[in-house]
């Protein structure tokens, strides 16, 4: 066993990175108060050097630790986009006016960013129940933080202390069902439930109120409808940049979880009959009915409510929760082309919302406001910035030549294919709400000007945050024209440890 | 009826009764003392299931160290601001009927099967070395991390808690 | 090897754009701007160059490279590759398009100096060479038809270049936009045909599409919708009836455009696709007719309007349609050889002709009435003598390349037995070589009739070295193609026959052997085209007040053709003001307001009345949030108890 352990050290490199920088962050954080750029610059080099064994692990399918950790393409996929969104987000907050001014220190912020990143890489690869709760606990406790960082504003407190309850709810259910199930079947390993599972013996019900009791812990997490109230709250309160990261990286963490929680517990690995690539539920618990149930209730209501929002962080957030309901479209179809709609669709997202959340930021940082009726003639005032965010939003809303269409195009694609007419149907239309608010941005930007004088000044962006953008619009586009390769690298990462 | 039944009954009523008194009680106080009881109960059925090393845990942790602290909360609070803390209910009937259906529902649960449904054997052994080599072995990853997660909570504390630079 | 290098051939150009178009404004130097916007197309030629030289190394059946670049697209069963096929046509196309865009380019720095916008234009022209690189080379529908959306595109922005200028009745916009929506018709032929032949064959790649072409009979139903889609978008793009009025309008661009765009390459596109889909046409004895119908009536009808015409460009431009229609009668009767022949010489002394004109327009401070010049010959002798040269050849006397092109063409519409098409050619080839020497004669000789603010002079060096260059290949062009009954051995011919065989075979043309009839015809070519000069020559040299006696004499004929034969006022009459009527009073006034408005108005109202009560349940109050988190677990473990 010793040996065992110390060989799978090997292959947990990058949560034991990420670990090590956590911790040499606090060290650096208490000798150099003065200036945080220095943890700064140690969490961005953790972050790298992590993102390095993270694709030096592409290609391997294992379970290490006594299959509490799986290292497979599936989660591989998921840590690369949780580590580029934290870099994103640090580099992000370097340029922050809004967290240089908050009387705090951000050493700290640097640190736990680290430890928000590393419980979100657990959940992506966690195969056990225990190490799942562990390591959305891990996550979940970094983000409380983290949401009421700047404390001053009210808000932020607001924020921070109603997420702790949710949070708290949530995990509370989340445990309870857990030990359901460790009761039904008498294990905590994904793999063993499963074979447990798939002899028959399991009461139906029992196992479907257990599931759904775990399902709201991920529903939280992945802010899905009627899990979401924290979301516009924390959302708005938070600095946005951790709004940024809960937004994409968190979403990423929990999805990951979720869907190997799924899968790994509720597929019949030895079903044969079926085409290449689907997969068989395990009878008993018709899940994927009640997540296309809130599928649908997440992404109309996402969009609904997204619609008279006038303070730019809430509607993304909404627009988030939309964007979670579109990607649980993925989830439903049991398929492996399902699957990689979802991955594809990740990666588009990353892109897509920090950009436009990075520069509702950077106009902030400038104007003081995030208010949609002060982005009045921005567009004359920033021509880079209102091109760059008219992208962004166009991607969002999912229309061609950008990546946000091809991310749409391979989710519906994946539904029509197995059948699921009606959910791409109500796809499809919440695609054409989600239209009006964010045309709504455009044509204040764009169509009205600002009657008072004073406003028409030009507004100076730095080359960096020029840069910075450009990073992130360039992917927007080109995906949206050669999206082959990363078609590709999404169908390689649908396998998982121990599925068909 | 077993003395074990007897046993479990008093233990359950104990843990419940104390429990309401926590949700019902209007005087922080009394709820915060009423706490002790519950997590006293609570810590005798765990020996009645022989899980020796949670019980000893539960009352270590629950009643010797967050209880307590919970009690200087209230205590301090109260004295600094010198108000009475007081709770209340909203939404009273809508969340009865919620958590009533809930409730049943889960009862329902407890009629499935369940794994091992049997009490192991009747020897008393000690789980504290089994426990501990567990940690270090099987569960040797949820353990570390598990360590993290209070690392990242302490930081937390002291941040919030912390006065302005 | 060299057709490695093709992609770089379109890379340059593209980057070019992308330099010149960024930076355009800041770099000051007109010479730095023209000579990126050059030098990237004159390396293009040098690498059409060096794989033409290493295919010539090769047997002739290992000549077509495929050059892949990235796996484009692949969803379903679609798999687009954005791949380049260097073949004989190809190749052929490329030195054309490339070599003489590069003269362009050159002479481009000399008429565009001065212009504020000169980075702006170099940068359309750029693109341009790389739309239309990707138009030849592509080695599938999808890539060629971007290509082809993209010289549409690019044609726009050129013709529309000095968008505030006064052009006829509006501005040189709305021409733009004419040529614009008049090619959508076109496009959306191409897109028929596209969609037809994926459907059909389940790819878009050349090479798949050609290969199980051969499975379908002659005259079968689908390959000839196909190809009629296909010579719809042929149409647009060639200016060909019925979509053949946006070319004149197109003068309205820069001289240079007109010279690159609407008449050496862009509009040849036409000819040059359906030459790439020779199986396919070949297969399609209906959609030949039609072709070789519409080209002939083409040539005939264009050449009439251009016969009365007084603005310069506007004469070329209804030439070059003649032209085309030569092109499209070539490959209508199945001489696909003759109709590229002829794509090439006409791009050369076409070309000439323009880049003459544009001297002499900038010589004569943007006159472009021929009544008003007259006598240039003296003031700007390299024009005026390369103008003759690009006369003489266009109307077809030998040994210039015109003759050997046109006659080609003339001779494979005879032997193929149309004889009726043969007669409207060779009448059209009278009217081209008098309205040809009309247009030198009042532009070059006489006495001058401009004002006296004009001071006309030679243009500069960056302009007259590429007529020289054009003039000289307007000369000798034509020997690719010497006819075998003329002791040549029909170069041209032979390099493309691999390309066309299969298609030659399903024509079963005749054998091109000594037939007495042919060198007949030559003669009669030579004759009616001497007899054209002529009679232009003593028209307007020798007896000025007969055009005025014709004219006065057959009133209604001669305004008839002034006016272009009303087709114009027909389409406004027939086909705009009916859509215009039709689409305020109906799909605007009645179906977008009152249904689709109000339809639209209603959900969203309806959604906003929804919505409004929606995000009431975000109270901000944690209690609330908790009951509905319950409440929500509840409902949806009962949703499932109850399934």
């Amino acid at each position: 066993m010793p040996e065992q352990l110390l060989g799978d050290i090997t292959k947990f490199l990058p949560e034991i990175t990420l670990t090590v920088m956590f911790l040499v962050a606090i060290c650096a954080d208490l000798m150099f108060r003065k200036s945080p750029q220095i943890v700064a610059g140690i969490t961005l080099t953790g972050l790298i050097l992590s993102g390095a064994f993270v694709l030096n692990q592409s290609g391997m399918n294992e379970s290490i630790f006594g299959n509490m950790i799986a290292v497979d393409p599936f989660a591989v996929f998921f840590k690369v986009i949780i580590l580029m969104s934290a870099i994103f987000v640090i580099v992000f907050s370097l340029s922050s006016v809004e967290l240089q001014t908050a009387s705090r220190r951000l050493g700290e912020y640097y640190s736990l960013l680290g430890g928000l990143a590393l419980g979100m890489m657990l959940m992506a690869g966690a195969s056990n129940l225990l190490m799942m709760y562990l390591a959305i606990e891990l996550s979940s406790v970094s983000s409380y933080i983290l949401a009421g960082f700047t404390k001053e504003a009210p808000d932020s407190s607001e924020a921070s202390l109603k997420y702790v309850i949710y949070g708290g709810l949530s995990s509370g259910l989340m445990l309870y069902g857990i030990s359901i199930i460790y009761g039904l079947t008498g294990s905590l390993d994904i793999y063993e439930i499963n074979h447990v599972l798939a002899q028959g013996s399991v009461s139906g019900s029992a196992l479907a109120i257990a599931g759904i009791l775990t399902l709201v812990g991920f529903g939280y997490k992945i802010s899905a409808v009627p899990f979401h109230f924290w979301t516009p709250d924390v959302y708005e309160g938070s600095p946005i940049t951790i709004t940024a990261f809960l937004s994409v990286a968190s979403k990423a963490g929990g999805f990951a979880v979720m869907i190997r929680f799924f899968k790994g517990v509720f597929i019949d690995p030895s079903a044969t009959h079926l085409p290449e690539g689907m997969w068989a539920s395990l009878s008993g618990f018709e899940w994927y009915h009640v997540v296309a149930a809130i599928s649908v209730v997440t992404m109309t209501l996402g969009n609904l409510v997204a619609l008279w929002q006038d303070n730019m962080k809430r509607l993304l957030a909404y627009s988030s929760i939309a964007h979670a309901g579109y990607m649980l479209m993925g989830v439903v179809v049991l398929s492996n082309e399902g699957l990689a709609a979802i991955l594809v669709y990740f990666m588009v997202y990353l892109f897509m919302n920090l950009g436009a959340f990075y520069i509702v930021m950077v106009i902030a940082n400038k104007t003081g406001s995030e208010d949609v009726e002060d982005y009045k003639g921005i567009g004359k005032r920033a021509p880079f910035l209102g091109v760059a965010l008219t992208v962004f939003l166009i991607s969002l809303t999912g229309l061609p030549p950008t990546a946000g269409f091809i991310g749409k195009l391979y989710l519906f694609a994946a539904l029509l294919n197995s059948g699921w007419i009606w959910l791409a149907i109500v796809g499809a239309l919440n695609s054409v709400i989600s239209l009006y608010y964010y045309a709504k941005v455009l044509r204040n930007m764009y169509l009205r000007s600002e009657a008072s004088e004073k406003k028409t000044e030009m507004i100076d962006i730095p080359r960096v945050q020029v840069a910075t953008v450009l990073v992130l619009l360039v992917p927007v586009i080109a995906l949206g024209l050669y999206f082959t390769p990363l078609v590709e690298m999404a169908q390689a990462s649908v396998k998982m440890f121990g599925s068909p | 009826m077993e003395l074990f039944d007897i046993v479990f009954y008093v233990f359950a009523l104990i843990t419940l009764g104390s429990a309401c008194v926590v949700v019902f009680s209007k005087n922080i106080v009394h709820a915060a003392f009423s706490l002790l009881f519950t997590f006293f109960g609570v810590a005798g059925i765990y020996v009645l299931l022989r899980a020796d090393f949670l019980a000893v845990t539960q009352i270590l942790i629950y009643v010797g160290g967050i209880l307590v602290l919970m009690l200087f909360g209230v205590m301090l609070t109260n004295k600094v601001i010198n108000v009475k803390i007081k709770t209340g209910t909203m939404q009273a009937w809508p969340a009865g009927i919620a958590v009533s259906i809930l409730a049943g529902l889960l009862a329902g649960v407890f009629y499935s099967n369940w794994k091992d449904a049997q009490l192991p054997a009747s020897t008393v052994d000690a789980t504290t070395h089994l426990l501990g080599e567990m940690l270090m072995t099987s569960y040797l990853l949820p353990f570390e991390i598990a360590s993290v997660v209070l690392l990242v909570a302490l930081i937390g504390a002291a941040l919030i808690a912390r006065r302005n630079r | 090897m060299a057709h490695e290098l093709i992609p770089y051939a379109l890379f340059l150009p593209l980057l070019g754009f992308l330099i010149n178009g960024m930076f355009g404004r800041r770099l000051k130097s007109e010479a730095l701007i023209g000579g990126i916007g050059s030098a990237t197309v004159g390396i293009g030629f040098l690498i059409a160059g060096w794989t033409f030289v290493e295919m010539l190394s090769l047997a002739p059946e290992e000549r077509t490279f495929i050059v892949p670049v990235i796996d484009w697209i692949t969803a379903g069963n679609l798999s687009v590759n954005i791949s380049y096929q260097a073949d004989q046509l190809s190749i052929l196309m490329m030195l054309i398009v490339t070599g003489v865009g590069f003269l362009i380019h050159i002479y481009s720095i000399g008429y565009m100096h001065g212009d504020p916008g000169i980075g702006r234009f170099f940068a359309y022209l750029n693109l341009f060479i790389f739309a239309m690189l990707n138009l030849i080379l592509a080695d599938n529908f999808l890539l060629m038809f971007l290509g082809w959306e993209g010289v549409g595109l690019c044609s726009y922005l050129l013709i529309g270049f000095w968008y505030d200028r006064k052009f006829e009745k509006g501005t040189t916009g709305d021409a733009a936009k004419k040529a614009f929506i008049v090619n959508r018709i076109g496009d959306f032929g191409f897109l028929i045909a596209m969609f037809l032949i994926f459907m059909t064959f389940g790819s878009l790649s050349f090479q798949a599409v050609f290969a199980q072409a051969s499975a379908f009979p002659a005259g079968s139903v689908v390959i000839t919708w196909i190809t009629i889609a296909l010579f719809l978008g042929a149409t647009g793009k060639s200016a060909q009836i019925p979509l053949f009025v946006w070319l004149p309008d197109a003068m309205a661009g820069p001289t240079p455009v007109s010279a690159l765009i609407h008449a050496a390459t862009m509009v040849t596109a036409g000819i040059y696709m359906i030459a790439r889909c020779s199986v396919l046409f070949a297969l399609a004895p209906t959609t030949m007719m039609i072709v070789a119908v519409v080209g002939a009536a083409t040539a005939f009808f264009a050449a009439t309007i251009g016969l009365v015409q007084n603005d310069i460009k506007k004469v070329l431009a209804y030439s070059t349609v003649s032209q085309l229609g030569y092109m499209f009668l070539a490959l209508g009767v199945g001489a696909f050889t003759a109709g590229l022949f002829h794509l090439m010489t006409h791009a050369f002394f076409k070309a000439l002709l323009f880049l003459g004109s544009g001297s002499v327009i900038h010589a004569m401070h943007e006159e472009q009435d021929i009544q008003n010049m007259g006598g240039l010959r003296k003031y700007m002798p390299i024009t005026s003598f390369t103008f003759i040269i690009g006369t003489i050849a266009i109307s077809g006397i030998p040994p210039l390349s015109g003759f050997f092109s046109k006659d080609e063409i003339l001779w494979k519409t005879f032997s193929g037995g149309h004889i009726g098409l043969w007669i409207i050619g060779a009448v059209a080839a009278v009217l081209t070589a008098f309205y040809m020497t009309r247009l030198t004669i009042l532009t070059f000789h006489g006495e001058k009739r401009w004002g006296e603010g004009k001071h006309p002079h030679e243009s500069p060096k960056t302009m007259t070295y590429p007529l020289i260059v054009l003039a000289i290949l307007s000369v000798i062009g034509g020997a690719v193609g010497w006819p075998a009954a003329l002791g040549g051995n029909n170069a041209l011919e032979h390099w493309l026959e691999p390309i066309l065989e299969r298609a030659n075979n399903e024509m079963h043309l005749i054998a091109p052997g000594h037939d007495p009839m042919e060198y007949a015809l030559m003669a009669f070519s030579v004759g009616i085209a001497v007899a054209g000069m002529f009679l232009g020559y003593t028209m307007y040299l020798k007896k000025k007040e007969m055009p005025a006696k014709l004219a006065t004499s057959w009133p209604r004929l001669y305004r008839t053709l002034l006016n272009k034969w009303y087709v114009d006022q027909i389409y406004e009459a027939s086909v705009v003001s009916p859509i215009q009527v039709g689409s305020e009073k109906v799909l605007w006034k009645g179906v977008d307001v009152g249904v689709i408005d109000w339809t639209v108005n209603a959900i969203a109202r309806l959604f906003g009345f929804i919505s409004k009560y929606a995000r009431m349940a975000q109270t901000g109050v944690p209690e609330t949030y908790v009951f509905v988190f319950i409440v929500g677990v509840v409902t949806i473990i009962g949703f499932l108890a109850l399934k």
